[in-house]
């Protein structure tokens, strides 16, 4: 079986693999909430999307227009990857060794696809910065790009569908206090750009 | 407990031989085995009869009764049966108390018999038919069984007619015999050393995994191609049925019957592609196939310095809600990343990163991208038979434009 399965749990046939959301940047970016659904040190943390859906990775498609090398003893790099809607915060560090030496020869700009883990960090002032770790960042052409786009479209306007009638998405439309208006009109302006 | 019928039966086989009994004492009897003891009702039927059989002198052979003459398909748990019927498979005895085992059939069924090697009783040959007097019919692992013992007593007799079986749907198979007319759609990688062949069966119904072990004479079946199986053993593992053809009497034929593609589809993103994809080495010996680690080490046989090379890739595909497992074999390896297996084999030789070299090619090219895919559902995981990437489909986007702006 696979490598990742849980010993302790021989009860389950297979490890859940926690699936990558399709969220836009500029979703992502209005992120504040995070939490664990137990208190056990194992147990995935999530972030709550404000569209009303918890999400433990995201699955992106942009394109990476500046990547910066940071640090000395503890390498990371930092990069951006823009998306119809804004930009992502994509971190590689020595934690996520794949991702880094993948990272490290990609030059921008270049179409890539992001699987990594949304976080979110409260700076000294009180700025709130989302940023992804990645766990993997290849490069992809515009057909996947623009596939994204419309996966990721689609995915919004069903998170945004079921209005407040899951857990989820009561606890997002509560804790957020955000009109919904907003996230279509994101979504709207996403395609319209495609049509070009 | 109601013992009175139980009661009535082996009280009955003492009266039919000219003996009186007390009914109280054998329900006294039966009350004492089952709720002091905790013995099974049928065992301790079996245990006062005998009892009584000994008491009166009765020998045993008379003893137990010969049981009404039935049919295969009417046996009934904890039944004395007599029945006739022909011997259609044997095979080897899985343990020295067995003197025999195989299967029994008749026009409406099939059974599998056991004879026990204290019974003593005479060999029954393949393809003969018997007339059996006094076995019984119990039930092992939830399967009916006939057991020959040392009261049966075994008759030779003239052939008998119509015994040829009628097909089952796959998809209708119950645990004990069956038998189908399927095609070869799968051939597996052999997982025991024991084991001749393994795959999945399929038609129009439905599909199931069959085996074939070494010990036998079945040969091997012909992927693709359509057989008739009469009396396969269908044994069930963990819910799953599955048919051992080691008892089976095995026809190819020469049509095509339609099959039931059985599979499952999944689209989204390649998200993970995981270690062990790319090119690997599997172990050379006949029917082990495993792959092998980087020092060419199979965890049965040991260094196999001789391996063979293959492609695969393990990974994850993730449509935003659910993430699948997925195991792509080579063919599609092949195709998915442009690499066939004999480039592979240059790029790990000519490259001082070796295998990796191929690994990271082989992800560069599928990590990221949406794939569609189909295949079989084994163990939580896609054993993908035909997949290709996904092209971007404009045509959704006018419908995802009316969504988004509609409400507004």
């Amino acid at each position: 079986m696979n490598e990742q399965q849980p010993k302790t749990a021989p009860q389950k046939y297979s490890f859940e693999r926690e699936p990558a959301k399709r969220v836009f940047a500029a979703e992502l970016r209005e992120t504040r909430i995070h939490f664990k659904d137990a208190d056990d040190e194992k147990s995935p943390s999530y972030v709550l999307l404000p569209t009303g859906e918890r999400c433990n990775r995201i699955f992106a498609v942009g394109t990476l227009t500046e990547k910066r090398k940071q640090g000395d003893q503890n390498l990371f790099y930092r990069a951006r990857v823009v998306d119809p809607t804004g930009t992502f915060f994509v971190m590689a560090g020595s934690y996520q060794p794949e991702a880094m030496q993948q990272m490290a020869r990609i030059e921008p700009p270049s179409f890539v696809a992001v699987v990594g883990k949304p976080s979110i960090y409260e700076t000294p002032d009180g700025a709130f910065l989302v940023s992804v770790r990645c766990e993997s960042i290849t490069v992809v052409d515009k057909d996947a790009r623009d596939h994204w786009v419309l996966d990721t479209a689609k995915a919004t306007l069903d998170r945004l569908d079921l209005d407040g009638q899951t857990p989820d998405s009561a606890r997002a439309r509560a804790e957020y206090q955000a009109d919904p208006a907003i996230f279509r009109r994101m979504v709207y302006d996403a395609l319209a750009q495609m049509k070009i | 407990m109601d013992y009175s019928d139980t009661v009535e039966r082996v009280s009955q086989k003492i009266v039919s031989r000219g003996h009186t009994v007390d009914k109280s004492r054998i329900e006294q009897k039966l009350k004492q085995l089952v709720e002091e003891f905790g013995v099974p009702s049928a065992e301790a039927e079996r245990t006062v009869t005998n009892e009584l059989f000994r008491e009166f002198g009765i020998t045993t052979e008379v003893a137990t009764g010969a049981g009404d003459q039935k049919e295969i398909n009417q046996f009934q748990n904890g039944e004395w049966v007599t029945t006739e019927g022909k011997v259609v498979a044997l095979s080897s005895a899985p343990s020295p108390a067995i003197a025999q085992t195989g299967i029994f059939a008749d026009k409406s069924g099939a059974i599998r018999f056991v004879t026990w090697s204290k019974a003593n009783a005479p060999l029954m040959e393949k393809n003969k038919c018997y007339r059996l007097e006094s076995a019984v019919v119990d039930e092992f692992r939830g399967v009916l069984n006939l057991k020959i013992h040392s009261g049966t007593v075994i008759k030779e007799i003239e052939s008998l007619e119509n015994i040829q079986p009628d097909y089952t749907p796959i998809d209708d198979l119950s645990p004990g015999v069956g038998s189908v007319k399927a095609k070869v759609i799968q051939e597996w990688d052999s997982t025991h050393e024991r084991m001749l062949q393994s795959g999945l069966l399929g038609d129009k119904s439905g599909t199931i995994k069959f085996v074939i072990w070494r010990d036998g004479d079945v040969e091997k079946l012909t992927p693709g191609s359509v057989y008739s199986i009469f009396y396969a053993l269908v044994d069930e593992y963990q819910g799953r049925l599955s048919l051992n053809l080691n008892t089976a009497t095995v026809i190819p034929e020469d049509e095509d019957i339609e099959v039931t593609s059985g599979e499952t589809s999944f689209s989204g993103a390649f998200v993970h592609m995981a270690p062990g994809s790319g090119l690997i080495k599997r172990c050379p010996v006949e029917g082990c196939n495993r792959v092998l680690s980087r020092q060419n080490y199979c965890p049965v046989h040991e260094i196999q310095p001789k391996f063979v090379y293959d492609l695969r890739i393990k990974g994850w595909l993730d449509d935003g809600r659910n993430a699948r497992e997925l195991l792509i074999q080579r063919e599609n390896v092949e195709k998915l990343t442009g690499i066939n297996l004999d480039q592979a084999q240059e790029i790990a030789e000519n490259n001082p990163l070796g295998m990796d070299e191929v690994f990271l090619r082989m992800r560069d090219q599928v990590l990221g991208k949406y794939l569609s895919c189909r295949g079989r559902e084994i163990e939580h995981r896609i054993l993908v038979s035909e997949c290709a990437f996904e092209a971007y489909d404009p045509a959704v986007l006018a419908d995802l434009l009316n969504r988004a702006g509609g409400d507004e």
